[in-house]
């Protein structure tokens, strides 16, 4: 009897804490959100995924908003004879610190967002977990950051699984390599004129990570052939944050130009202290941290001088790259980094959509194939790999080089013969012509 | 000098490091060019002194926690860089010079870490895993205060001392000068607190038998205090000497974390000396590698994890350490 | 005959299970992670379970080894990186099925972790805990120095799902969870168990009766890497991509949380940690800005309340331990449920718990 009694206060405890689970449960699934009370036509939901607390997804975010603000400006999309607005939903993968966290972030912006479309990813490793994820709900995926030719290998060799991801922006590691190696003759162009050395010494700084291990490979036979001299390959982590002892080895190496590649935040410490200690080499090459954002606050107005590849700057590349830049700068108060290509992604999806004709993911990728876009950073073209053609006609980058806080165009200057207006000679910095003078 | 430097680095990127053989063929012929030899050694010897004298500084307040409190304190180098974003925040955005923004966020640091070992650790000081996951936690929770209020962008502070300065025919930053300079001094005024001092004496007895300590009538918990007082303040301090030298961002902490407890271990759990020893061989083996094999330079963080298993497999209690049988 | 069984599992059911809250509770949330898919099939909520499922085998694995047998590891995301890489590696370059790749990863790490029992015999306490640190970070350099076995920072991608639907694959993940974690547990509370236990609290004495420590040790830290490793090949083929962020320092730390906020020493507080936590902090990207933040402030606060682990803190407040024989009753009863003793119902719950 008295058991009985219990046995039904049990039951009612664990009644209480199964419904007190299964409504935390159900409020982890969060609802969509409410419809605006006189909805004009449903809006396209377009995913823009990226690690928002950091600059990276920051970038991303402000990008795909000048866009999408345009765009609605201007009526919207039009599908099947109906304008639509384009809604953005901001996705924060948090992939740098987590790629589990991506892959959850990108499932949760299809399953429980119902986006229709996701722009971002930057960190390779997630990019590759979180396009799995959204290849299987056949998602279109416009991939803007990463550059990892892996990620796009991907489509080539399985195309029926992969065919719904496209990178946008940039262009794939595969031209990184002779971009840089085309910045690098500009810069040594210019050394040999003015300090009067015929055969500069190079140092090779590469940042040991996968992507770059062919520059690392390719750098010292082609600089050979480019009449220079390599006097040594130094490969620090991404996430160093200490360079004196490598640059100490480089000032003893007796090297006039120091050619680096890197990508992680190694980039800041690297054109910081070479400034700092006055390496008497010219700096040039690929860094990604002094392509724009908050470069000059971040190395405390230091690198000055430090030369990279980039692809947005304040020069005419098409119609739309300088009022893109200036506006960006004015929105903002900092210039764009790479990644605020989502700006030409969102163009190219809305695009893409309006020849589609529908939201069907089959048809837009038939429609994406189709592009020929002349957006903020060049034309794009898509291949069969789904990467974005590279070269004069097409998407090349630009080299730019920090003056005073000021990134400056130095290339293409006059390269098969372009010449954007703006462009300025790559400059040497002052103590490495005090040094080398004397 | 040029030339010869010159030589030495072509031959790496020429041939791929193979075999162990190579490696120990191409150390074998640096040490035959003797000439290279020792322009590299004396450089391996200014640096590996300036990176050691980086992670000494971080060491010793570790390891002073750990001695004394028996706190494995994880956010050790969180508030190491909580004081370099004040320092950055009171000079940049409040525009206070650097004279009053450094005495400030040392003093406001450690502050801060009092209220929290005296509210959320001390209460539950006697779990040793939980200490530690607690100390962790309040370090991710610094993190992601760091990360909301100044987002996930690099910064710099600026430097104390600005400008190089040539010793030995090396040029450093000042800075580098100054950290060495700072090491040296925090390391007498140790020695002098804890030899000359009353207080010192009760913290060495605290740090060897605790209820011993106790039953002759030494405050226990007010010692704790203090000793986590001149901890979180060396590491804040820090924050005003070492972080001007690295980029400020919000997940620095960690790199400099596991260096720490790595030199720490090395050098034996408690001995201040240890620790500082342990600190500098990290340092030489990670600059070692950087001048020995340039096109290897991103295994620093592994070396110096391998230098310190060797070690410790040879002296299971470190350098210093003393094994306690009585403890667990 | 079969009534007789039937109405023998009936009462072992009642007595055992019903008998104590907690136990119920268990039993429950078991039974709702079977019928979860009935309710809701949203892919979202069932990728979360899954991972769920996956870590709460890492991390009572972590449990085995740290919470039971004393050897506080840091470096546990060794077994768990091994097992990933190697099962990835075997998949993708023989295209053998899951079934045999993710076995074979565990026996890898079964292997690494005798690698990391040397260490663990000579090195004591703190010495050991952060001499393991040493394993990942050294693995990660191998990682990256051998890019063309390893895929570098990308790590290796392109490995075949564990189930063919997310359904399947959160169904495998569950049993495999429920079936593991009970193994860890029958070894957590065998006569070996009974030896890692002692080895914890005394190695010395231990030693003294004639056991073999070394050898025990040795098994403390092979069983441990097996059940990692299996959970490190389920995560390679979920995720279907095995990259240098196993190995990451974060992943390792984050166990711990799990296992200390669940209940060390325990096997089931692990856990209820992980399926408490993990959720907890997916369901928190309601407030992207703050989730981490809000998360770190949720620890601190559980830790400082319940600085033995949520488990036994419920255990405390729902239970009562008989003062004759030791068994646990529920808190309802007013006699022990063995021997009929009086229980005492005076006693206060603290809710704040100080320092022993």
């Amino acid at each position: 009897m008295k058991g009985k009694k219990w046995l039904n206060r049990r039951v009612f405890v664990a009644a209480t804490i199964l419904t007190a689970m299964l409504v935390s449960l159900a409020a982890g699934c969060p609802r969509r959100q409410p419809a605006p009370a006189v909805p004009p036509a449903a809006p396209i939901r377009v995913a823009v995924a990226g690690p928002m607390a950091f600059i990276h997804g920051d970038h991303q975010w402000k990008g795909a908003v000048m866009a999408a603000e345009e765009i609605n400006a201007a009526g919207g999309v039009t599908v099947g004879g109906q304008k639509r607005p384009l809604e953005l939903v901001k996705v924060d993968t948090n992939e740098l610190l987590s790629v589990p966290d991506a892959a959850s972030a990108i499932e949760r912006a299809i399953t429980v967002d119902k986006v229709d479309v996701i722009v971002g990813g930057f960190r390779s490793e997630a990019v590759l977990a979180m396009m799995d994820v959204a290849m299987d709900h056949r998602v279109l995926h416009l991939g803007v950051g990463a550059i990892s030719p892996d990620i796009t290998a991907r489509v080539y060799n399985d195309y029926n699984r992969y065919k719904y991801y496209f990178r946008v922006f940039p262009y794939s590691a595969v031209h990184v390599v002779p971009t840089s190696f085309l910045l690098l003759q500009e810069a040594a162009a210019v050394v040999r004129e003015e300090l009067g050395i015929a055969k500069p010494k190079v140092a090779v700084v590469v940042e040991k990570v996968l992507g770059f291990d062919p520059v690392a490979a390719a750098a010292p036979k082609a600089i050979p052939t480019m009449n220079m001299e390599v006097v040594g390959l130094w490969r620090p982590s991404a996430t160093a944050t200490d360079l004196t002892a490598e640059l100490t080895a480089i000032r003893k190496s007796g090297a006039h130009i120091i050619f680096s590649i890197l990508s992680g935040p190694v980039g800041i410490a690297y054109a910081r202290q070479w400034e700092e200690m006055q390496i008497p080499a010219v700096s040039v090459g690929v860094n990604v941290e002094a392509m724009g954002g908050k470069f000059w606050q971040a190395t405390g107005n230091k690198g000055n001088y430090e030369a990279t590849l980039a692809f947005l700057a304040n020069v005419p590349v098409t119609e739309k790259s300088v009022p893109f830049f200036k506006s960006f700068v004015e929105k903002h108060g900092e210039y764009p980094i790479y990644l605020a290509g989502t700006y030409d992604a969102v163009y190219i999806l809305a695009e893409a959509i309006e020849r589609a004709g529908s939201m069907d993911a089959d048809a837009l990728v038939t429609a994406m194939k189709a592009t020929d876009y002349k957006g903020a950073a060049g034309r794009f073209v898509f291949n069969e790999r789904h990467d974005p053609l590279w070269g004069p006609e097409h998407l090349t980058g630009l080299g730019i080089q920090w003056i005073d806080g000021v990134p400056t165009v130095f290339w293409p200057n006059g390269w098969k013969g372009l010449r954007y207006e703006g462009t300025q000679r790559f400059r040497i910095a002052p103590w490495v012509l005090e040094y080398w003078k004397n | 000098m040029r030339q010869g430097g010159a030589a030495f680095s072509t031959d790496c990127v020429l041939r791929r490091p193979a075999a162990s053989i190579y490696v120990w063929e191409t150390v074998m012929r640096r040490i035959a060019e003797r000439g290279i030899y020792w322009k590299m050694l004396e450089q391996v010897f200014i640096n590996g002194l300036i990176s050691g004298g980086k992670y000494a500084l971080l060491a010793v307040g570790f390891s002073l926690i750990y001695g004394v409190a028996r706190i494995m304190n994880l956010t050790h180098t969180a508030f190491y860089m909580l004081s370099a974003f004040l320092i950055f925040y009171l000079h940049q955005s409040l525009a206070l010079p650097l004279a009053a923004s450094l005495p400030l966020s040392i003093v406001a640091v450690t502050l801060i870490g009092l209220v929290c070992y005296k509210f959320i650790i001390a209460p539950v000081r006697e779990r040793f895993t939980t200490v530690m996951i607690l100390t962790l936690t309040l370090a991710i929770a610094i993190q992601e205060v760091i990360l909301i209020s100044f987002g996930g962008f690099f910064r710099t502070l600026p430097k104390v001392i600005p400008g190089m300065i040539q010793l030995a025919g090396i040029r450093m930053t000042s800075q580098h000068l100054l950290t060495l300079v700072t090491v040296s001094v925090v390391l007498v005024c140790f020695w002098m607190l804890l030899f000359k001092t009353k207080t010192g004496i009760a913290i060495r007895a605290m740090a060897m038998d605790r209820e011993a300590a106790n039953l002759m009538g030494m405050p226990e918990s007010r010692i704790a205090m203090l000793t986590v007082g001149i901890s979180v303040g060396l590491a804040a301090l820090a924050g005003a000497v070492v972080a001007p030298l690295y980029i400020l961002e919000p997940v620095m902490w960690m790199h400099p974390l596991v260096v720490v407890m790595a030199a720490v271990i090395l050098g034996g759990l408690g001995s201040l000396k240890g620790s500082i020893l342990g600190a500098f061989i990290l340092a030489f083996a990670e600059v070692g590698l950087i001048f020995l094999f340039p096109h290897l330079s991103f295994l620093r963080g592994a070396i110096s994890m391998a230098v310190m298993l060797v070690i410790l497999m040879i002296r299971p209690e470190g350098l210093f350490g003393v094994f306690m049988e009585g403890e667990r | 005959m079969i009534s007789y069984w039937a109405r023998k599992v009936f009462r072992d059911f009642r007595g055992e299970i019903l008998e104590l809250p907690t136990r119920t509770i268990l039993f429950a949330a078991g039974i709702l992670l079977f019928v979860l898919p009935l309710l809701t099939q949203d892919l979202y909520l069932l990728r979360v379970m899954t991972l769920a499922g996956i870590f709460a085998v890492f991390a009572a694995s972590w449990d085995l080894l740290a919470g039971v047998c004393g050897q506080f590891s840091f470096g546990h995301t060794l077994f768990f990186a091994i097992a990933a890489y190697s099962s990835a590696m075997l998949n993708i370059h023989s295209g053998l099925p899951p079934v045999v790749t993710i076995p074979v990863g565990a026996i890898l790490a079964v292997l690494a972790g005798l690698l990391l029992g040397l260490p663990g015999l000579r090195l004591k306490g703190p010495y050991f805990s952060l001499a393991s640190l040493a394993f990942p970070a050294i693995l990660l350099g191998v990682i990256i120095t051998f890019p063309r076995f390893t895929g570098g920072e990308l790590g290796l991608s392109g490995i075949s799902r564990l189930g063919a639907t997310r359904l399947t694959e959160y169904y495998i993940s569950q049993s495999a969870m429920l079936i593991l974690v009970l193994a860890i547990w029958k070894i957590a509370t065998s006569k070996t168990g009974l030896i890692f236990h002692a080895i914890r609290e005394d190695e010395i004495a231990v030693r003294a009766s004639g056991i073999n420590t070394n050898f025990y040790k040795m098994l403390a830290f092979s069983c441990s890497g097996l059940f990692a490793g299996l959970a490190g090949g389920m995560y390679a083929h979920f995720m279907r991509i095995a990259g240098p962020s196993t190995l990451d320092l974060i992943l390792s730390l984050q166990i711990i949380v799990w296992t200390i906020v669940g209940g060390i020493a325990t096997i089931y507080g692990p856990v209820i940690g992980v399926y408490l936590l993990y959720p907890l902090v997916e369901f928190l990207r309601v407030v992207p800005q703050l989730r981490t933040l809000t998360f770190a402030l949720i620890v601190i606060v559980v830790l400082r309340v319940m600085p033995e682990g949520i488990s036994s803190w419920v255990q405390d407040i729902v239970e009562r331990e008989c003062p004759r024989c030791k068994e646990r009753n529920s808190l309802f009863r007013p006699y022990c449920r063995i021997c009929n003793t009086e229980l005492e119902h005076g006693k206060r719950f603290r809710l704040m718990k100080r320092g022993a």
